[in-house]
């Protein structure tokens, strides 16, 4: 009986594989007519223009039909929806090109996938890319160069861009990437506790005055401090990008364009102490852990200053129950605000003709319409001067005076430093400043730790 | 036997030997399962192991062979020392205290108690429950401030620590959430065991004048003694690997006090575009785990009853 049941079995998975093999001819021969009758039809067409190289003669007539190329997007809500409504637009506006929209995630999350995309050698033709993780792909030669897309038949008036926003698109003396989702950060103050205090309904305008401010905003009750004046960032992803402005406030630029180190100078060890101090001298400060990290502090009103993304505008007015007061980043030597956000890039591995229509796609997405919708939709940066010049932009900020003082910061925006694009560096920066703000660890020192971490990292990683 | 025959005469099978029939059997059988194992356990188990030797950001299209480098770059890595060390921390802290909490709470629940379904499922949901909603409701429950922790430790008269920012804290806070994570499961494992008991056992005993105590530790305890060794071996290899909660809940920080292993290799992976050194980890994490389950499997012959 066991014999019977094991042989029955065998036949049957025998029996499946037969069909196994069997399966692929049906789909095998139906093919050759359909094939031949396919040419049949469009043989005219097919023959009669012969030498326009088409690359796949089997996929009907060349020469009518769109170029289809992949765009991998990142952001989900507003932002998301905006870019799917900017692509349809543009498929809509011409016949050359048809762009498919494919959302992966979050910026960390759709780098992995990309990662991925490239070790099995099926990448999409366009990709968002949070800016500073750009140089590292464009540098291991996954990005196609754009300067002869942005010279030739395309041509695109690269001038228009704000200069502190098209920088962070080149690489190595070479445009890799379009701006497109910008962002700056920006000071947030609770004008409610402002004025219980005593304060002036304005934001600080230098470290110093920050400073002051914070104290008179610290309450305590007994041994317990129940608010302060500022909860530093510390996540992974945002840490570096506060502390940059800091270390560019105090005349110190992080890293110089050969990727050295310069954070341990005088400048950068003084900016450190500066936060060190705020935190563990003057209790002005405390370290933003915990859920929703430095903004939840802020809109719990425990702390009564915050840096935030200008992407976060919306969301911290609406989720605040209190008056949002918005102004520049602080100043001390200097006002420098490292930009933040994505920018737009073409895989090296599309060929020419995808490359050239994912050209098209993203002068698109980055032209003065594109942009004024965008950012009218989702309270990113404009990102040329046509579309901050535009009558709809200017009515929209007229409304918006919070997002004014945004977009009037533009004229103070660099890019990052050009170590951040090593790519442990934002790890490296989010422990200095754990470091400094938890840890209590002498600020030369710790600043000296980070630079040599930054300089091993980039001399394994990026060299 | 007849019809066997009939059938391969009819499909014109050759005759096999009774021999080759069982081999055929038996392959049939596993095949299903072997080829899934295969594609996605042992050839990625394989690859990994090459790409241990080399040097990769998955960006370039082909790693470049670099022998031991990585081995020995381990060795020197500070953080991988740290990063096993609290491992291991996490482990032993949890997996102990979870264990004796799921038996008590089995031993309670295996009694006839009004509502002790809606108990069990209770203690059961956080198994079922996706491990990042956990940690995002553990963020609150342990803010030092505003957290619900901090209620009975006010009552106690105890300062709340800075659970998720001290560094002397972020390991003994993961400790406590993975407990409550596992609880559940490992107590309806137990339960599953202590119900398979054999009732003539007890009743046996109790023949013979054994009272509560001797009963549990007599008969309770080595009956379950496969089952506890199961979850043993299980909640090692589960607590070895612990990444969501600390994903989320500290990104490994602050200063790496709460960064673990696989935590380390997903960064080195995918953060830090360093494949080969990932790999690397990974296959010193498969070989350590590889060696306490051996260790167990040894000492469980002294201690489990089969």
């Amino acid at each position: 009986m066991n014999k019977l049941i094991g042989t029955m079995l065998v036949l049957l998975v025998l029996l499946g594989a037969l069909a196994g093999c069997a399966a692929p001819e049906p789909t095998k021969a139906p093919p050759p007519p359909a094939a031949t009758q396919v040419p049949a039809t469009s043989v005219p067409a097919a023959t009669k223009p012969p030498a326009t190289a088409a690359p796949a003669p089997t996929t009907a007539p060349v020469a009518s039909a769109p170029v289809k190329i992949v765009y991998w997007r990142a952001l989900s809500g507003a932002p998301g929806d905006a870019q799917e409504e900017i692509a349809k637009r543009f498929n809509a506006s011409q016949k050359e090109v048809q762009v498919e929209v494919q959302f992966q995630g979050t910026y960390p999350e759709l780098q992995r996938k990309l990662q991925a995309a490239l070790a099995a050698r099926t990448t999409p033709d366009v990709v968002m890319f949070d800016s500073p993780q750009m140089p590292y792909f464009a540098k291991n030669g996954a990005l196609a160069p754009l300067d002869d897309f942005a010279k030739g038949a395309d041509s695109v008036d690269l001038k228009n861009y704000i200069p502190g926003l098209l920088a962070d698109g080149y690489f190595d003396g070479k445009l890799y990437a379009l701006p497109f989702a910008r962002s700056t950060p920006i000071l947030y103050f609770n004008r409610d506790l402002f004025k219980e205090v005593g304060l002036p309904d304005r934001a600080p305008e230098t470290w110093d005055e920050f400073l002051e401010f914070s104290k008179k905003l610290v309450k305590k009750e007994g041994a317990e401090t129940k608010r302060v004046g500022y909860a530093v960032q510390m996540g992974t992803t945002t840490a570096h990008w506060y502390f940059q402005e800091l270390l560019y406030a105090y005349g110190n630029d992080v890293s110089d364009d050969k990727f050295k180190v310069l954070i341990d100078q005088p400048e950068g060890v003084a900016a450190a102490k500066f936060l060190q101090d705020m935190i563990f001298v003057h209790g002005a400060a405390i370290p933003g852990t915990g859920p929703d990290g430095a903004q939840g502090e802020f809109t719990n009103q425990r702390s009564g200053m915050h840096f935030g993304s200008t992407g976060s505008l919306v969301n911290i007015i609406s989720t605040s129950k209190f008056q949002v007061g918005v102004g520049f980043m602080p100043a001390a030597k200097r006002r420098q605000v490292p930009i933040g956000g994505s920018v737009l890039a073409v895989l090296s591995a599309s060929p020419k003709e995808k490359q050239a229509a994912a050209w098209k796609f993203i002068k698109y997405m980055t032209n003065t319409e594109s942009n004024v919708y965008f950012v009218q939709k989702t309270g990113y940066m404009p990102i040329s001067t046509s579309a901050v010049n535009s009558p709809e932009m200017k009515e929209f900020l007229a409304k918006n005076p919070a997002f004014k003082i945004a977009v009037e910061q533009l004229q103070f925006v660099r890019p990052q430093a050009s170590i951040i694009a090593v790519p442990e560096a934002t790890e490296i920066f989010r422990q200095l400043v754990e470091k400094l703000t938890v840890g209590k660890i002498d600020p030369a020192t710790a600043m000296k730790e980070a630079s040599a971490a930054l300089t091993k990292a980039y001399n394994e990683t990026f060299k | 036997m007849n019809a066997s025959q009939a059938s391969a005469a009819i499909f014109g099978f050759p005759r096999l030997t009774h021999y080759q029939r069982e081999r055929l059997t038996f392959l049939a059988l596993i095949a299903p399962n072997f080829i899934l194992f295969g594609v996605f356990t042992f050839w990625p188990l394989i690859y990994n192991f090459y790409l241990s030797f080399n040097k990769w950001n998955m960006i370039t299209p082909t790693p470049t062979w670099i022998g031991l480098d990585n081995y020995a770059t381990m060795i020197q890595d500070p953080i991988f020392w740290k990063v096993l060390g609290n491992t291991l921390y996490l482990a032993s802290g949890s997996i102990a205290i979870r264990l004796v909490l799921a038996l008590a709470l089995a031993l309670v629940l295996n009694q006839k108690l009004a509502g002790r379904d809606v108990y069990r499922a209770i203690i059961f949901s956080p198994t079922f429950t996706t491990g990042a909603a956990v940690a995002l409701v553990w963020t609150w429950i342990l803010h030092k401030n505003l957290g619900l922790l901090r209620l009975p430790l006010d009552l106690l008269g105890i300062a709340s620590p800075n659970w998720l920012t001290d560094v002397n804290w972020t390991i003994p806070a993961l400790i406590i959430v993975t407990i409550w994570r596992g609880l559940g499961y490992d107590m309806v494992i137990f339960l599953a065991g202590l119900q398979s008991i054999p009732a003539e056992l007890y009743e046996a005993a109790r023949v013979d004048g054994a009272g509560r105590w001797s009963l549990f530790r007599h008969i309770t305890l080595p009956m379950l003694s496969p089952i506890s060794f199961f979850l043993i071996v299980t909640s090692i290899i589960g607590a070895l690997q612990v990444f969501d909660i600390v994903a989320v809940m500290t990104g490994g920080g602050p200063m790496n006090s709460s960064k673990v292993y696989v935590y380390y290799v997903y960064e080195n992976a995918f953060k830090f575009f360093k494949v080969g050194y990932a790999a690397a980890l990974s296959m010193a994490l498969f070989v350590i785990t590889l060696g306490i389950t051996i260790f167990q499997t040894r000492l469980s012959r002294r201690w489990v009853h089969y």
